[in-house]
């Protein structure tokens, strides 16, 4: 048939022959206007080539104003439309359908007709529908014949028509309705279902249609028609891999948590995300694989909180061990400088008092850092705090610089409490601290004390004196000069400000 | 009974100087010499660029925010027997040091001398 109607003269023809049929055609592009008509179809809706050659078919026919004139123009548009989106003949067995027509005093009024449809749908070389071809019929006599006629005797064989046959097409045609809004209705319910689905035909995986969620999973990149390998080209050899195989094998496959490549966003990049779904086959009426349905919801938002999660345990168990390894530290190098344990246990409590403070510290801060000030104020309370003179800037320090300082406070305040400034009433310490502007920026830090005791320097260091050294050169690698005139303890620290947060 | 540790240098490689200098209490008790300790791995491989003699080593997982490992590949190397040292617990090491010794912080003493004798004569 293609061929007859690729060579010219043939057309001629067919054209005429078309024409002549007692049968009403009229032939629909894909956007449903009047490509062409026979004479047979003008007949029966009473109009003329010019009135309706090029029209949209329900510009030119719109069943009129009645409230199921709507309706009417609905039923034939959705049997079109099924023609066009399954390229497949449709059949309207009973569809009413009002004409307008002219009174001989010209009031115009619509006739209301009963007809029969066929929609067959016209494809290109490629498969694409390039036409609709309607072939109608008009069954308006039959149905009233049905109804009980409008003053005619029915003839026997009316009666057999009208009796039995229209009332089985009536009945079919109620049945297909009946359907159709069934189908519409779970149509409806897929296409707004939150997760996502698709459907695959044939072993390339072509889109037979989507949902919203699906269009939205994938930037709302245009899929029907395509295969799934061009279609989301991103998504990989491996999921290309599983629907061939359910296709082949017809088994199920379900993807939990399955991580996979997708552009979320038109012309964008690729993105990671995870899924859960089922790739099911879908079967014919003889059992044979035609078709793959694609559902599943996405479950990146959970899988990366429970990533993030596992890396905060880990997170958490890391700084426990290391801070349980301190405390470990302390015991041990406490319990060599105390031969009296009591001694030794008020010394180790302290120094875990000191480390539990600034932990309260970075606490508040959900561990994000601590101000100097604060961190001294923490260190230092313990004692008579009017005789403690802070003076300097807001410094925002990270919380092992805080750690290691508030270590450093804790050792250099307990020994003024014991040997220096404050072991005398009059005794006072200056604490004062500058940062540079440069960059890298430094903290100075210059704690002197006066008004105690003559001092002279140690004979040998102790844990307090190796602990701050260690502090400042090797967490924080800083520099530390400690000065011993006889007026009192003279500290001087360089802390590096912006090196990398140590764990 | 002879000490195999005794005048062995073993290096330390602890970014939290508490540690460390439990460490190096530990270490000094059972005579050996300590080298470090050094509180990052750009130091660590500076040190061992250097040539410096060693006869062990005790490696921290996480030092100052960064992994270890490019140390304990370069010690690998030279021949030079180590341990690691990790709060991360057992699950702490990636595949390909998974296997090698490693000692859970808090230590004890016996922990790190039967991990380094068992190191030193391996």
């Amino acid at each position: 048939m293609k061929e007859l109607l690729k060579s010219g003269y043939v057309a001629v023809d067919l054209a005429t022959a078309f024409d002549a049929s007692p049968n009403a055609y009229v032939l629909l592009t894909p956007d449903l206007r009047i490509a062409g008509v026979n004479q047979a179809y003008l007949d029966i809706t009473h109009s003329s080539r010019e009135e309706i050659n090029g029209q949209p078919l329900f510009g030119a026919f719109d069943s009129g104003p009645s409230q199921d004139g709507a309706e009417n123009v609905r039923q034939v548009a959705a049997s079109l439309e099924k023609a066009i989106a399954t390229k497949a003949r449709d059949h309207l067995a009973v569809v009413k359908f009002h004409i307008e027509r002219q009174r001989p005093d010209g009031a115009v009024f619509y006739d209301e007709r009963y007809w029969s449809a066929t929609h067959t749908p016209i494809l290109d070389d490629e498969g694409e529908v390039i036409y609709v071809l309607q072939h109608t019929s008009d069954i308006t006599e039959l149905e009233r014949l049905r109804r009980g006629g409008e003053g005619a005797t029915p003839t026997a064989l009316d009666g057999v028509l009208g009796g039995d046959v229209m009332r089985r097409a009536n009945l079919v045609q109620q049945d297909n309705l009946r359907l159709e809004s069934e189908r519409r209705r779970l149509v409806d319910l897929i296409m707004q279902t939150p997760g996502f689905v698709a459907l695959l035909a044939g072993p390339d995986h072509v889109f037979e249609m989507h949902n919203e969620a699906y269009g939205q999973l994938v930037g709302h990149r245009s899929l029907l028609g395509k295969p799934m390998r061009d279609a989301l080209p991103e998504i990989g050899e491996t999921y290309f891999d599983l629907l061939d195989s359910v296709f082949e094998t017809g088994e199920t496959y379900e993807g939990r948590a399955s991580r996979i490549q997708l552009q979320r966003q038109p012309n964008g990049e690729a993105e990671e995300a995870f899924l859960n779904f089922t790739y099911q086959p879908v079967r014919d009426s003889s059992g044979q694989t035609v078709g793959v349905f694609v559902q599943g919801y996405e479950v990146t938002e959970n899988v990366l909180s429970a990533q993030r999660q596992k890396l905060m345990i880990d997170e958490l168990n890391h700084r426990v061990k290391n801070t349980l390894a301190t405390v470990q530290s302390i015991a041990i190098q406490s319990a060599r400088s105390h031969a009296d344990p009591r001694t030794f246990a008020t010394e180790f409590q302290s120094r875990l008092m000191a480390l539990s403070h600034t932990h309260d510290l970075l606490t508040r801060s959900h561990w994000e850092g601590a101000d100097l000030r604060d961190v001294l104020h923490h260190e230092t309370e313990a004692h008579d705090l009017r005789r403690i003179n802070m003076n300097g800037p807001l410094v925002a320090l990270t919380p092992a610089t805080a750690l290691s300082l508030g270590m450093i406070f804790h050792e250099l305040a307990t020994n003024a409490a014991k040997h220096g400034a404050l072991s005398r009433a009059e005794g006072r310490i200056f604490i004062d601290w500058t940062v540079t502007e440069a960059e890298p920026r430094l903290l100075n830090i210059s704690w002197s004390e006066v008004g105690g005791p003559e001092i002279t320097a140690p004979e040998h260091r102790g844990f307090g004196s190796r602990l701050i050294e260690r502090n400042v050169r090797h967490d924080m690698a800083g520099d530390l000069k400690l000065g011993y005139p006889s007026t009192g303890l003279h500290a001087e620290l360089v802390i590096p400000l912006d090196r990398g947060q140590t764990s | 009974m002879t000490n195999p540790l005794n005048g062995r240098s073993i290096l330390i490689v602890e970014d939290e100087s508490l540690v460390a200098m439990l460490l190096e209490t530990i270490l000094e008790d059972m005579g050996c010499a300590t080298v470090g300790p050094i509180s990052n791995i750009d130091d660590a491989l500076k040190l061992l660029a250097d040539d410096v003699a060693l006869d062990g080593a005790l490696l921290d997982v996480n030092v100052a925010g960064r992994e270890v490992f490019p140390v304990a590949a370069e010690l690998k190397a030279r021949g030079v027997p180590f341990v690691f040292s990790t709060g991360y617990g057992e699950g702490g090491l990636p595949g390909d040091w998974r296997g090698h010794a490693v000692i859970q912080k808090p230590f004890t003493e016996a922990a790190v001398r039967d991990a380094l004798i068992k190191a030193l004569e391996a």
